[in-house]
């Protein structure tokens, strides 16, 4: 396995995550695209090592990659380009809605802590 | 007989049930008719002496899974038991209750319910079938003792009864699985004797514990009092508590080998039989002192079951059947001075013998028959008892035994102060002091006198008694066919020592009267309540603090998780297969990925990102080429052009940079994102250390060109070999679209702006 490839896929994951526990929701969809990539490398890596294109009539199946993770990875590509989409049009929206692109708390778990703290106080 | 009866029970269930409150108090006449059919068919088979067939209902045949009957001479001991006091106890409700009593139907379903799953388990000859029957009565029970639902007192009992009960069904189906395994077999019939598993003891025995309020699951039972009389009557007698005895006389052949199993029941029995007397010494409510006699009585049957021996076992069965007649009445006893006084507390009541003659007589025969004085049926049963005591050696069952003299002293002591409490004239005050009395019921009347007379019958027909207790014993310990229940034993040592008991638990038990003021507090239900809302506060203050509403936290816990689940892969790591590059494009091509990623997360603004964004694309499709695929690097290249053009599109309009946070939120995501990178090196290193197989490349080019027809294999995957999931993604497509479209309307009206950017302020 291409070491390279290894620190690629973790370095894309680490940056992904840090940008994806962020409170604007434009750097989360960007921390979302980076961990796609992230995981259409990791794939690659662990199916073996490169090769010539897959072509039945070109290359021998001995020197060519490995075709099945590039068929599974392409479906990944393109849903995590619809998801990405559908999540920038929901950012647009929320511009719209409140002028910013904050994710706020969920009312309905801030609820759920705030009736936790009372039962604190009810229940000493 | 089995298989029709069980409906009819379940149907007369159901139409108790729907007959709404239309029928008032009759519903307790109709609900009795079907107990009465079996009542008759049990009587039929007690006295028969041929052997009952197997009955058979097939549930799952593939499982082997079947509902199976067999009628054995304990079953049908007990259904008589469970029928005949079920009869009464329906006679009894219609008297207690009034017309105007809302509920009937449900209650006295629930009650008919409660007997057909008590008659289920004592009928059932699979572990499985008895398993049903054995949960049914836990559920069924939860629900009579809460019946008054609109009470606290009563909800709390109910779930205090199901948690105990429903915890000991739990042990029971992890008992009954571990012996059905080690058997062979899951019939109760075939199961034999040998050495089973410990386990498989104690767990069963803690399930029969439960069942049976045995110390220290006992808590249950006295908060059950919260529920009506007639459940009161019904629970603490044939049925509910008589169910743990029956698993426990059930099982005492199979485990008869296996140490443990005598060990526990032992301390179960003695425990409870010492600790319930006390409490039934120390309580100032007549029917918390029956309560409290109960666990005393079921921890002397569970002793004596426990002992083993055959005189042993066929005592305990005598008094099962005692016990059952003589509680059950004492409960509709004390129920009906509830009733007609309006208090049950023994220091409001007095004189009561001459006011309530009818209940105080029989009042009297069975507090004698439960102190064991002649001639009643509990004195023949007690007698058969001490017998059995004064045979046994060993120190283990003479520690038994010496607890069962105890604990008959302290019953006769509780049945003395029960008593005197209730029906006795205080000397110094007027006979006008006496608690004023209601008009009796006939209903309540007749039937507990009934169950009176039951205990001075049993004693008439005692040679009979004594044949159906035998066959019963016989069933679990094929040598109790030497022992019959004496009218008369003679000047025995045994009957020497009954007489010291009873004297001696007389003058306790006056001392007592006079000298207990203190009530006892019911400390292990409070502790068991306060355990129960200890966890449900806990549950509460952990989902407060895991479940606050920020996403972000949400994301980091996950994060974390996962990276700390891949710890494992660390111990596992070979390095053997990793190489440093494929090829230098590789390694240029995945450093400039890695700097533009960085350089996503470092700019301020949102244009420069999603152009280092662009650039991270353009760097994996520049890897995509380098790794032979081609396809990937087409696709890939679109799909960037297509999102940087989103990005640009949707939040071009956004021109100020993001949201500084705070240092210390920052430094939580820095260690977050280093460990995942960190787990996701490890996992990947791991997944290369165990390769499972050789890729079957040839395989595939090949089937590529003859079946899919084309050259380019990864193309053929798509389109032939994974037709269907590509369809599927194309549809994912269309709905994002068409999602998109919804969502990119033109702007909202500015006043619905307005209200739509307060309302996120609050």
């Amino acid at each position: 396995m291409s070491f390279v490839l290894v620190l690629t896929t973790a370095s894309l994951t680490s940056v992904g995550i840090y940008l994806i526990t962020s409170r604007s929701l434009s750097r989360i969809i960007l921390g979302f695209s980076l961990l796609s990539h992230a995981v259409v490398i990791g794939l690659l890596a662990a199916a073996g090592p490169a090769g010539q294109a897959p072509l039945a009539d070109e290359t021998s199946a001995a020197s060519s990659a490995n075709p099945l993770p590039q068929a599974l990875s392409l479906t990944a590509i393109v849903i995590s380009f619809g998801l990405t989409l559908f999540l920038l049009a929901l950012a647009r929206r929320q511009q719209a809605v409140t002028g910013d692109d904050l994710v706020e708390d969920d009312l309905e778990d801030r609820r759920i802590r705030q009736s936790s703290s009372d039962y604190r106080s009810e229940h000493p | 007989m089995i298989l029709l009866l069980l409906p009819i029970l379940l149907v007369s269930c159901l139409f108790l049930a729907a007959s709404g409150n239309r029928l008032g108090r009759l519903v307790f006449p109709l609900a009795a008719a079907p107990l009465v059919v079996t009542f008759i068919w049990g009587c039929s088979q007690l006295v028969s002496t041929a052997p009952s067939a197997e009955e058979r209902l097939v549930w799952v045949s593939g499982l082997s899974l079947n509902f199976i009957f067999q009628l054995s001479s304990l079953a049908s001991l007990m259904t008589v038991l469970v029928s005949g006091i079920g009869i009464c106890v329906f006679m009894y409700s219609f008297g207690y209750f009034s017309d105007d009593s809302q509920g009937l139907n449900t209650f006295s379903a629930t009650l008919l319910l409660f007997s057909t799953a008590m008659l289920g388990l004592v009928w059932a000859d699979s572990v499985w079938t008895l398993f049903i029957f054995w949960e049914l009565t836990s559920i069924t029970s939860f629900l009579l003792v809460g019946h008054k639902n609109t009470y606290k007192e009563a909800r709390l009992s109910a779930r205090r009864a199901l948690l105990i009960t429903a915890a000991g069904g739990l042990c029971l189906l992890a008992g009954l699985l571990l012996i059905a395994d080690s058997a062979g077999t899951t019939r109760l019939s075939e199961m034999g004797t040998a050495e089973f598993s410990s386990t498989a003891a104690v767990l069963i025995m803690i399930a029969a514990a439960t069942k049976s309020a045995q110390f220290p699951f006992h808590i249950w039972l006295p908060g059950a009092m919260a529920a009506p009389t007639p459940v009161s009557a019904y629970l603490h007698s044939a049925t509910m508590v008589k169910a743990g005895v029956v698993l426990a006389a059930l099982f005492s052949p199979t485990f008869a080998e296996t140490g443990t199993w005598k060990t526990v029941g032992l301390f179960f029995g003695i425990a409870s039989m010492l600790w319930g007397g006390i409490g039934a010494l120390r309580q100032f409510d007549a029917k918390l002192i029956l309560a409290w006699g109960t666990v005393s009585q079921l921890g002397l049957l569970f002793t004596l079951l426990s002992l083993g021996s055959a005189k042993a076992t066929f005592a305990a069965i005598a008094i099962l059947a005692a016990h059952a007649v003589f509680k059950a009445a004492l409960f509709m006893v004390v129920g009906e001075i509830d009733v007609r006084t309006g208090t049950r507390d023994i220091r409001k009541l007095a004189g009561l013998a001459s006011s309530m003659p009818i209940t105080f007589g029989v009042a009297a025969v069975s507090a004698a028959s439960m102190a064991g004085v002649p001639p009643l049926l509990g004195f023949a049963a007690k007698e058969a008892a001490i017998e059995a005591v004064l045979k046994l050696s060993g120190t283990q069952d003479l520690i038994a035994g010496g607890s069962i003299v105890v604990g008959s002293v302290i019953t006769v002591a509780y049945t003395t102060r029960f008593m005197l409490g209730v029906f006795s004239t205080p000397s110094q005050e007027a006979a006008s002091d006496a608690t004023p009395v209601a008009p009796q019921s006939v209903g309540m009347s007749v039937s507990s006198s009934l169950l009176g007379a039951c205990s001075v019958i049993g004693f008439l027909i005692l040679p009979k008694v004594s044949t159906w207790v035998k066959s019963a014993a016989m069933q679990l310990n094929p040598e109790a066919e030497i022992y019959k229940l004496y009218r008369w034993p003679g000047l025995t040592t045994a009957f020497l020592v009954s007489a010291a008991i009873v004297a001696s638990g007389l003058v306790l038990g006056w001392f007592a009267e006079k000298k207990i003021v203190a009530e006892a507090k019911p400390a292990g239900a409070r502790f068991a309540d306060l355990s129960v809302s200890t966890i449900l506060r806990t549950a509460q203050v952990i989902t407060g603090k895991m479940q606050h509403g920020s996403l972000p936290f949400y994301i980091a816990t996950m994060a974390i998780t996962a990276s700390v689940a891949t710890m494992p892969f660390l111990f596992a790591l070979d390095v053997e297969p990793i190489y440093w590059s494929d090829s230098w494009a590789q390694t240029t091509l995945a450093i400039l990925a890695i700097i533009s990623s960085l350089t996503v997360a470092a700019v301020r603004t949102r244009l420069s990102a999603a152009i280092a964004l662009g650039f991270v694309g353009l760097s994996i499709t520049g890897l995509f080429v380098a790794h032979g695929a081609p396809d990937l690097a087409l696709t890939q290249l679109l799909v960037e052009t297509v999102i940087v053009v989103g990005f640009v599109v949707g939040l071009g309009k956004l021109a100020h940079g993001f949201p500084q946070v705070g240092v210390i939120w920052r430094g939580v995501r820095f260690l977050v994102s280093a460990l995942i990178g960190f787990a996701v090196t490890a996992a990947l290193v791991a997944s290369a250390s165990a390769p499972t197989g050789e890729p079957p490349l040839e395989a595939i080019a090949e089937k590529s060109q003859t079946v899919g027809g084309g050259n380019n294999i990864v193309n053929v995957i798509l389109t032939d070999m994974r037709a269907l999931d590509t369809l599927g993604e194309i549809t994912v497509l269309v709905v994002v679209a068409i999602g998109i479209l919804a969502l990119a309307k033109p702007r909202l009206p500015s006043i619905e702006r307005e209200d739509a950017a307060k309302e996120n302020v609050i």
